[in-house]
């Protein structure tokens, strides 16, 4: 499961998700108010947030699903990172 | 040309400050995205300007339009009655910030599709006529591209600047194939035209250099291999439309130039066909005449929001959802619930 900063920064790029309602790992991102422009915001913030630079096949919107997607590509960059 | 307007020259264009216009407000116009009835269905059927506007473009059309745009909703993003619809909302949209925001403005521009909301808000074509080029252009469009570059697609891509933009063009070249821009929308956010065959390597290359791949269009857009199309259009579309000279002054998508008469927003419209849209070029000119605040009127997920407009202006969007949130949509005045009268 992801860590506190993912939630928080994930959260702000999803107008359509309520504030009591659970982010769950198959959420389909762009249901809940991720578009295209927010998809490549949220990358940029992610990036920030984590000190991390996506690229090559991370840079898809296959990338930007789902929670659980995103997270293990994030995660992929934060170990290689290390 | 007008005689009020010794700034002009004859194509229509104006340079630096027009008529000694000092503009603060600009109105603007979106390009087209996908729109659906789920998300404005409820404006189209609420507000009273976008009911009425709908009802005199089904009038032109022959059929309802909101019954046609929600039933085809299957038929793509970009259906002739999606785009008549999209119009109908820019306009509505327009209206609703102007009783609702007092939003009142000095200039008008629009990108791509966003020329045809301005031509009629501005007066320069009657709402009917822009109706009539809409659906015309949707179905020669249509049409047109049933079997001509069929293998050409338009390709959106960002955290491309200038100089990555240019090696990758220069793969382009080495290979021999073909590649333009179609639309410059931010200063690292560009639609290409290409092959679709070439995407095969490009996306690839695009991604090892940072840059982060959107969507693709098909039809393409925006190319100076549409020739034919803008012929085809200007005969069998714009022949049959009475051009007016522009209210406000408006600024054109495909470089930031200040157009002041009919002949120069007719000339804007077929231009489209073949010609990139420019969008940090009309940001520069709305700077250079004094803009400080936008209102985005329509649905809009992209040219109020990208950094170049952010930076530079206060943007004010005024969309379908905008209005349609209880908290911000205060009583309509008594002339505001008449006809659409700029339209």
């Amino acid at each position: 499961m992801w860590d506190e900063t993912f939630e928080t920064t994930l959260r702000g790029f999803l107008p359509f998700l309520g504030e009591d309602e659970e982010l769950t790992p198959d959420t389909p991102l762009r249901d809940v108010g991720l578009d295209s422009l927010g998809t490549v915001e949220l990358l940029a913030a992610l990036e920030r947030a984590y000190d991390v630079h996506f690229q090559d096949d991370a840079l898809s919107l296959e990338t930007f699903r789902t929670p659980a997607v995103l997270w293990a590509a994030l995660s992929a960059l934060i170990h290689q990172a290390a | 040309m007008s005689a009020e307007n010794p700034a002009e020259d004859r194509t229509g264009t104006a340079g630096g400050d027009p008529a000694g216009i000092r503009p603060g407000k600009a109105l603007v116009f979106p390009g087209m995205s996908a729109s659906p009835f789920t998300e404005v269905g409820k404006f189209m059927l609420v507000d009273p300007v976008a009911r009425e506007l709908a009802d005199r473009a089904g009038e032109v059309l022959g059929y309802h339009l909101v019954d046609r745009f929600r039933d085809e909703e299957g038929a793509g993003d970009y259906s002739e009655a999606a785009q008549v619809a999209f119009l109908v909302n820019c306009l509505a949209s327009a209206r609703w910030a102007a009783d609702n925001l007092g939003f009142t403005p000095d200039v008008c521009t629009g990108p791509s599709f966003g020329e045809k909301a301005l031509a009629a808000h501005t007066g320069a074509l009657s709402f009917e006529d822009a109706v009539r080029m809409t659906a015309g252009g949707a179905r020669c469009m249509e049409d047109y591209f049933r079997t001509a570059h069929q293998d050409v697609v338009t390709h959106s891509f960002l955290r491309t600047p200038a100089e990555r933009l240019a090696e990758l063009f220069a793969e382009f070249e080495s290979r021999g194939e073909f590649h333009e821009v179609s639309c410059h929308v931010d200063h690292d956010f560009h639609m290409v035209s290409m092959n679709e065959s070439s995407l095969e390597w490009f996306l690839p290359a695009l991604r090892a250099g940072g840059g982060m791949s959107l969507y693709t269009m098909r039809p393409p857009v925006h190319c100076t291999a549409f020739g034919p199309l803008r012929a085809r259009v200007e005969e069998e579309v714009f022949a049959g439309l009475t051009f007016h000279d522009p209210r406000l002054p408006v600024v054109a998508d495909q470089d930031g130039s200040v157009l002041i008469t009919a002949e120069g927003v007719r000339t804007m419209l077929l231009d489209s066909f073949v010609t990139p849209m420019n969008w940090p070029s009309v940001v520069a000119s709305l700077k250079g005449l004094g803009v400080r605040t936008v209102c985005v009127a329509g649905p809009d997920a992209l040219f109020g929001r990208v950094p170049v407009t952010r930076d530079a202006f206060e943007v004010v969007p005024a969309s379908p959802a905008v209005a349609m949130r209880p908290r911000s949509r205060p009583r309509r005045t008594a002339a505001g619930a008449g006809p659409a009268r700029r339209a």
